[in-house]
């Protein structure tokens, strides 16, 4: 089967079974298409079911139902040629072996894909040096730094020189420079390599700067899957930035309560989103009916971090009120 | 097939990178066997060395190092992989993991053979025994293995699933020592012990290998005495169970979703 999209999930259910008879539900009919090329931002809060969703890509958990699949191949029905597509990078574990130097774990992973000879030590030195790990390719990994490690890691899942690459939460515990290494490394990916890229992560400004499309799951459920700049353009109308003389009187607070109050030296800044004009002048009524007095009223540019909380926020809201 | 093949050399591949790593590890096993061993043998003699005995016995310990090994690196090795998340890697491989570790058995043996020649050449040269060296025996200790890789199967699905293995495979290599005839003779055995021994997988590997080197018997005799067909199908039907088991607690773990956890 011939795909313009590099991974397509259709309808994918996850239940875990407890032993107690009971179960949670991790993921909730998800369907999702990633086309070729693009680096796609899978962001989600703690437990929204984003890595059992990577880990169903990689063929690591097996759907209760649905389907996946990576460049038009199931991943359970062709799992060997599924397999082919994939470069992966976990979250939270090593994934290399530390008792390997760099180049023997390049050798190592590039022949659990079935790469040999003389093309494989190529694509090897090449990866080594565009990682500027060459100089180090004898050296035992656990001799290497975090980011030097999560460099070979990612060189690990790239030796086969897959389509998709699979990066779980990939910059999780590094310092700020390894954290940007990794980051230009998966723009360069996508630009350079044309890799279709899979990211997850809790940075949600680096989603922003990379990512082409971003999808944000929530309690197993995808609450939103656009192009960034259509997310961004959403909110865009509709963040303002308020400041207001002074500090907030006593019980003021309430009145914003929608709105994230900034006390600032010599003003008060409200700041969020107001989702229409009859909103806003509502708002403006209520700092009026303060005798508060207004100093300016911005239309700002939104980031994804404030999107994302909406988003949670106004999904974990809707759940709860269908549940009760 | 060829992904297969190249996917099973580079895991042996790493196996003998990783213990080269480790060399010291090796060399402090390796001690501490050969001292066990000696200890052992004294026992056995009631405070003397009896070499009939011992050379018997060596020859058990020699095969049981073997098989400890080989299953010791499907318990703890294959922990050390899950804890490492680097058997999540594996399982992302287009060969079948199945294969892979047989691929680390086969490491392991490469790696046991040099540990069990050493530490056989100086315990022989220490206990003044001899025994002769026939090629003919290294077809029964390959058989023998394959029964122990399907035991070693086992382990490793079990621990797939249920993780905190490592004690219960102890428990089971130390009685392997003693239930298989290295120190003590099967037939001295109890009549319900003998029905468990015999159905382990390094008893019968046991018993051809002291014929084909002790009595100097023919792998031809011993397939005409039916050793040799029972160690055969001993093997054949811990390979199969072995393996029908590995594949079912990887399809419960990726059920799960505890594939990589610990």
């Amino acid at each position: 089967m011939k795909s313009s999209h590099a991974i397509e999930i259709n309808g994918l259910n996850k239940f875990y079974y407890h032993k107690k008879g009971t179960s949670i539900q991790a993921v909730k009919g998800l369907s999702l298409s990633v086309p070729t090329g693009q680096i796609y931002g899978f962001l989600g809060p703690n437990g929204a079911g984003k890595t059992t969703t990577i880990k169903m890509i990689c063929g690591l958990v097996r759907p209760t139902s649905g389907t996946v699949f990576v460049n038009g191949h199931n991943v359970w029905l062709k799992r060997s040629t599924a397999m082919q597509q994939i470069g992966a990078v976990l979250e939270g574990t090593r994934n290399i072996h530390w008792a390997l130097s760099a180049w023997d774990n390049l050798i190592y992973y590039g022949h659990l894909k079935g790469l040999w000879g003389k093309r494989l030590a190529i694509r090897a030195e090449q990866l080594l040096m565009e990682m500027e790990l060459w100089d180090r390719r004898k050296d035992l990994v656990r001799a290497f730094s975090r980011g030097m490690q999560q460099k070979v890691a990612v060189a690990c899942a790239l030796i086969a020189d897959p389509p998709v690459i699979l990066l779980d939460e990939p910059t999780l515990g590094l310092d700020v420079l390894a954290a940007r290494t990794v980051k230009n490394l998966v723009v360069r990916l996508a630009k350079e390599h044309r890799k279709t890229v899979i990211l997850t992560t809790h940075q949600l400004d680096m989603a922003q700067s990379v990512c082409d499309r971003v999808a944000i799951i929530n309690k197993g459920q995808i609450i939103t899957d656009k192009p960034i700049e259509e997310l961004l353009d959403l909110f865009r109308k509709r963040h303002y930035q308020i400041k207001i003389e002074g500090n907030l009187p006593d019980g003021a607070d309430s009145a914003f309560k929608d709105l994230t109050v900034e006390q600032k030296e010599g003003f008060t800044q409200l700041s969020g989103t107001i989702p229409d004009q009859v909103s806003l002048y509502d708002t403006l009524e209520r700092i009026r009916s303060h005798n508060l007095i207004l100093i300016a009223v911005n239309r700002t540019e939104p980031n994804l971090e404030e999107i994302f909380i909406h988003l949670v926020d106004s999904s974990s809201t809707q759940t709860k009120q269908g549940d009760s | 097939m060829k992904t297969i093949l190249i996917a099973f050399i580079g895991e042996v591949r790493k196996g003998l990178l990783i213990n080269w790593t480790y060399k010291a590890n090796l060399l402090i096993s390796l001690l501490t066997l050969g001292f066990i061993f000696i200890g052992i043998a004294f026992f056995m003699g009631g405070g003397k060395m009896e070499s009939e005995k011992v050379t018997s016995a060596l020859l058990g310990y020699l095969i049981w190092m073997y098989a400890a090994l080989a299953v010791n690196d499907l318990s703890y090795g294959l922990r050390g992989e899950i804890n490492a998340g680097t058997l999540e890697q594996l399982e992302m491989s287009p060969a079948p993991v199945g294969w892979l570790l047989i691929a680390r058995v086969t490491a392991n043996l490469i790696i046991s053979s040099v540990q069990i020649t050493v530490l056989g050449i100086v315990m022989l040269l220490l206990l003044g025994i001899r025994f002769p060296l026939r090629l003919e025996a290294l077809p029964a200790l390959l058989l023998t293995m394959v029964g122990v890789l399907g035991f070693g199967f086992i382990i490793a699905g079990a621990m797939l699933v249920l993780k905190q293995v490592e004690s219960f495979s102890n428990l089971l290599i130390n009685a392997l020592a003693f239930m298989n005839g290295t120190f003590l003779p099967v037939s001295a055995m109890p009549d319900w012990l003998v029905v468990i021994s015999k159905s382990l997988p390094s008893t019968q590997g046991i018993v051809v290998i002291r014929k084909i080197v002790m009595e100097g018997k023919s792998l031809i005799t011993t397939w005409q005495d039916g050793s040799l067909i029972s160690l055969t199908l001993n093997s054949a039907i811990y390979l199969m169970i072995g393996w029908i088991i590995f594949t079912a607690c990887e399809r419960v773990a990726k059920n799960r979703g505890t594939l990589g956890q610990y």
